[in-house]
């Protein structure tokens, strides 16, 4: 992260308050996204999208696991960030851990609901094969290419897109003898059934920057920051999730403000994420 | 075979001990045809590519049939680490495995020597001179790991310098060798690695026929190290001349 | 993982694909490289009996040249060397460089300028604010930190090497010095020729274009010669005050005003236009940036979308058409 100086600050710090950011884009715009599909072939769904000059790849497998005592009769979802040193050289060895685990709590919390599983962004019921014995356990790995800022709504994207790209495998169940028995599931390598991916959010970020905020920060422009709030809606308008950044104290009135302009934002990301969506399943049935 | 303990494979894996039974009883043959189709002497088909990484110095990707490895050059940069005058430069190898590269998530083997391996059969090459007080980082990230992970990754290394601009002395080029009994097979994919009697690797640099870097495991009588080692450096030409007509067609793209 | 190319991150359709790609080809047919491209440890051709100078890049083994690098040979007399075609930053005495200062050291500032190592611009080789012609003294060198801070962007000229090979830098001219009011992009240095002229004034857009030799470029709002800014006799206004009151962090000069839109429209548009001939890789000079702007401007693009795909391919396309005219005006 190169610093900036006194003059480059203000330019786009001005820019902003003009509504004209240094790459020509305006305060709500995104970058030009471009999302491909099944780039890991090993996986049972993976994705990589392309925000600008941010880079990520998203691959989800799924094992079979044991259901938490708590709640026996849903899956279990775990989410992963990794910052390779490929992007940066700075996250070599532990200097990209804050980082990551930032990310991966913040993808955790807007995707995955309450405690009680309610408002889950993925149907965690769905997963479950025999209840209090056997679930399957989708393990979320993303790997971060390139950085140039807004990584959160990139991963989320990109997790939404591979969701779509995922097969569960079809199960058949043999019950053991007595109740207490660990059932044999026989697992299929030929169906595979698609992952219902209505429910899953997006991720809007709104970098505060002076007395405006914008949408898909790059690296300079997050840099400038004095807040920043992550707010996750879905397809019905409703928020999944919400995360704060930046010291800078925010006056509620703002911060409800944000939220209806990230409704807003976020419905036209969902549709112009369907469409690539779209355009990528289709180029891939081609080849 | 559980790395994590709240998660097992109760079918996965009792499938998977009788396959490896069963391949353990097939490589003690003195003839079978390997699971991909190929001979004992016929390496995987090799992809490679410079360029992947837009952010880096230098970069380059490879593909060897299941194995894939994107290395990236930063550098010569300034060295971090407040040094005493040197007249060479320094040389940083990292190599690192994503958590989706085995079919077993999570579970990665022996990457932590991989990186001082990969110091070793680079600084050979290298011309530290050339960069006085500065630092050169090599980052390799494996993508998929598919068997004959090292040499995929030494290779595709010296590709990124390469594709850096750094100067060499010769391309380095490297293929690893398992042996089965009285048969050595030519870059073992993972599943022949896993069954494997003994491992020879070698590090090469081909056009000044000079070896970097030898590793051999396991038992082997001096006639099957001097087959192998002549495969393996024929092997080696070969995979120098591949890279090679790489780099030409990436130098001539117009500018 | 299907396609990787290099700072290609656009989406391209079919078609926009199928021209693009005969766009280059027409390029690549008309730079007749073919020639001499060697990679590391190629054999160099070259006549036993001459005694031959082996330069940059080159290495012998058992008598015969061989390269140590990959690019293009290239033979001056006697002179034989390797010159890397997408190679780092070369400095030579008098190059014209923009910087970014990283350390603020007894007498000198540390700059980094995207070589290998750090430049350093000593306190001696910079104009003192008084103007005046004088030995630095001590308190010359405690406010050092009113001249430049960490992080400022500065242009200068090298003045000469280090024994170690790092650069002297002096910016003891009026052109030289701090550069405000705009923003920094950074390219890969060989798209940067050395020319004449490295400033240049955009008069039709009242923008300032720095081309760095060492691939950083400053696109800002144009300064005059004597560091006064024309505009800058419009006074404060009332909405400017309102806002830096809102915000701590940018620093409450009385003269600081914010850049006008229109001026701003062009620095951006100037600025997206270097970003898409750097990412096709086209050698970077005033006149390819200045028809960039125009072609831009008369196809209506609005700014964003001169990043985007078709602006891309069209920018290609256009250069097969100039570099077709020039060489049809030679012969």
């Amino acid at each position: 992260m190169v610093g900036l100086s006194a003059g480059e600050k203000h330019f786009i710090y001005g820019g902003i308050a003009q509504d004209l950011r240094t790459d020509g884009r305006q305060r709500l715009h995104y970058r030009p996204i471009s999302v491909e599909i099944g780039v890991i072939p090993q996986a049972n769904g993976s994705s990589r999208v392309r925000l600008g000059a941010t880079d990520v790849i998203v691959s989800i497998k799924a094992e079979l696991g044991r259901p938490s005592s708590l709640h026996p009769d849903k899956g279990k979802v775990a989410i992963f960030i990794d910052c390779s040193p490929t992007a940066a050289p700075m996250f070599e060895g532990r200097g990209g851990e804050e980082l990551s685990s930032e990310l991966s709590l913040a993808l955790q919390r807007c995707l995955l609901g309450g405690r009680s599983g309610a408002g889950a962004g993925i149907d965690l019921s769905s997963l479950v094969i025999v209840e209090g014995k056997v679930c399957w356990d989708l393990y979320i790995d993303g790997l971060v290419v390139s950085s140039d800022g807004n990584l959160l709504d990139a991963l989320a994207a990109a997790i939404k897109v591979a969701l779509c790209n995922t097969g569960i495998p079809k199960t058949t169940v043999n019950l053991g003898a007595s109740p207490n028995d660990q059932p044999d599931v026989d697992v299929s390598d030929e169906e595979f059934l698609q992952f219902d991916t209505s429910g899953v959010p997006v991720i809007v970020t709104l970098t505060k920057v002076g007395r405006h905020y914008i949408v898909d920060a790059t690296s300079e422009e997050e840099s400038q920051m004095s807040s920043a709030v992550s707010i996750s809606v879905n397809r019905h308008g409703q928020i999944c999730g919400l995360t704060k950044r930046g010291g800078a104290g925010l006056d509620p009135s703002v911060i409800l403000d944000m939220i209806s302009v990230a409704k807003h934002v976020g419905e036209q990301l969902m549709s112009s994420l369907d469409s690539e969506i779209a355009a990528a399943e289709a180029s891939a049935e081609d080849q | 075979m559980a790395t994590n303990p709240s998660t097992y494979s109760p079918s996965q894996s009792s499938e998977r001990k009788q396959l490896q039974q069963q391949r353990r009883r097939l490589f003690q043959e003195t003839d079978w045809t390997r699971f991909d189709g190929r001979g004992f002497q016929q390496c995987r088909p090799a992809f490679l590519k410079t360029g992947a990484a837009s952010a880096a110095s230098g970069s380059a990707f490879a593909a060897f049939g299941a194995t894939k490895v994107i290395v990236s050059v930063f550098g010569p940069r300034e060295s971090k680490k407040a040094m005493l005058y040197s007249s060479t430069g320094r040389l940083n190898c990292n190599v690192s495995y994503t958590a989706f590269s085995t079919s077993i998530r999570g579970q990665s083997s022996d990457h932590k020597e991989y990186s001082s391996m990969l110091h070793k059969a680079l600084e050979g090459a290298i011309i530290l001179e050339t960069f006085p007080k500065t630092t050169v980082d090599v980052f390799a990230l494996v993508v998929e790991s598919g068997g004959g992970d090292l040499p995929v990754i030494i290779t595709c290394a010296s590709l990124a310098l390469a594709d850096a601009g750094i100067m060499m002395y010769d391309l380095v080029s490297s293929v690893s060798v398992s042996c089965f009994g009285r048969n050595i097979v030519i870059d073992p994919t993972s599943e022949e690695e896993a069954c494997q009697d003994g491992n020879l690797m070698i590090t090469c640099m081909p056009a000044r026929n000079e070896v970097t870097q030898v590793t051999l495991t396991g038992e082997w009588s001096t006639a099957k190290i001097n087959e192998a080692m002549e495969l393996c450096l024929d092997a080696c030409s070969k995979l120098a001349e591949i890279m090679r007509s790489c780099l030409k067609e990436a130098a001539s793209a117009p500018s | 993982m299907t396609t990787m190319q290099r700072e290609l991150r656009l989406s391209l359709n079919q078609t926009q694909r199928v021209r693009l790609q005969s766009a280059l080809q027409q390029l690549e047919e008309m730079t007749s490289l073919a020639s001499a491209i060697t990679v590391v440890a190629d054999t160099i051709p070259v006549n036993h009996e001459d005694s031959i100078l082996k330069g940059h890049g080159t290495s012998d083994l058992n008598g015969e040249v061989v390269a140590t690098l990959c690019g293009v040979v290239e033979r001056v007399n006697k002179l034989v060397y390797v010159r890397a075609q997408r190679a780092r930053y070369k400095p030579e005495v008098g190059d014209i460089i923009v910087g970014r200062v990283i350390e603020v050291a007894p007498k000198r500032w540390r700059l980094e300028i995207n070589f290998s190592q750090d430049a350093v611009l000593m306190l001696s080789s910079m104009n003192l604010p008084d103007g005046l012609q004088r030995r630095r003294t001590a308190v010359d060198e405690l406010n050092m930190r009113s001249i430049f801070v960490e992080n400022d962007v500065i242009c200068a000229e090298v003045r000469g090497f280090q024994h170690d090979g790092s650069l002297h830098l002096q910016a003891r001219s009026q052109k030289y010095g701090k550069l405000e009011r705009g923003m920094l992009l950074t390219v890969p240095a060989y798209l940067v020729k050395r020319r004449k002229q490295h400033f240049h004034h955009l008069e039709n857009y009242g923008v300032d274009l720095i081309l760095g030799s060492n691939g950083f470029i400053w696109v800002g709002e144009h300064v005059d010669m004597n560091g006064e800014n024309h505009i800058l006799a419009d006074q404060v206004s009332r909405e400017d005050m309102a806002d830096k009151s809102c915000v701590g962090q940018v620093t409450q000069e009385v003269h600081e005003r914010i850049t006008p839109l229109e001026i701003r429209t062009h620095i951006c548009r100037v600025a997206n236009s270097v970003r898409v001939l750097s990412a096709l890789g086209f050698n970077l000079t005033v006149e390819v940036i200045v028809d960039t702007v125009e072609a831009s401007i008369s196809l209506n693009t609005d700014i964003k979308d001169i990043l985007a795909a078709e602006f891309y391919v069209q920018t290609a396309e256009r250069e097969v058409q100039r570099r077709v005219s020039l060489s049809r005006k030679k012969g």
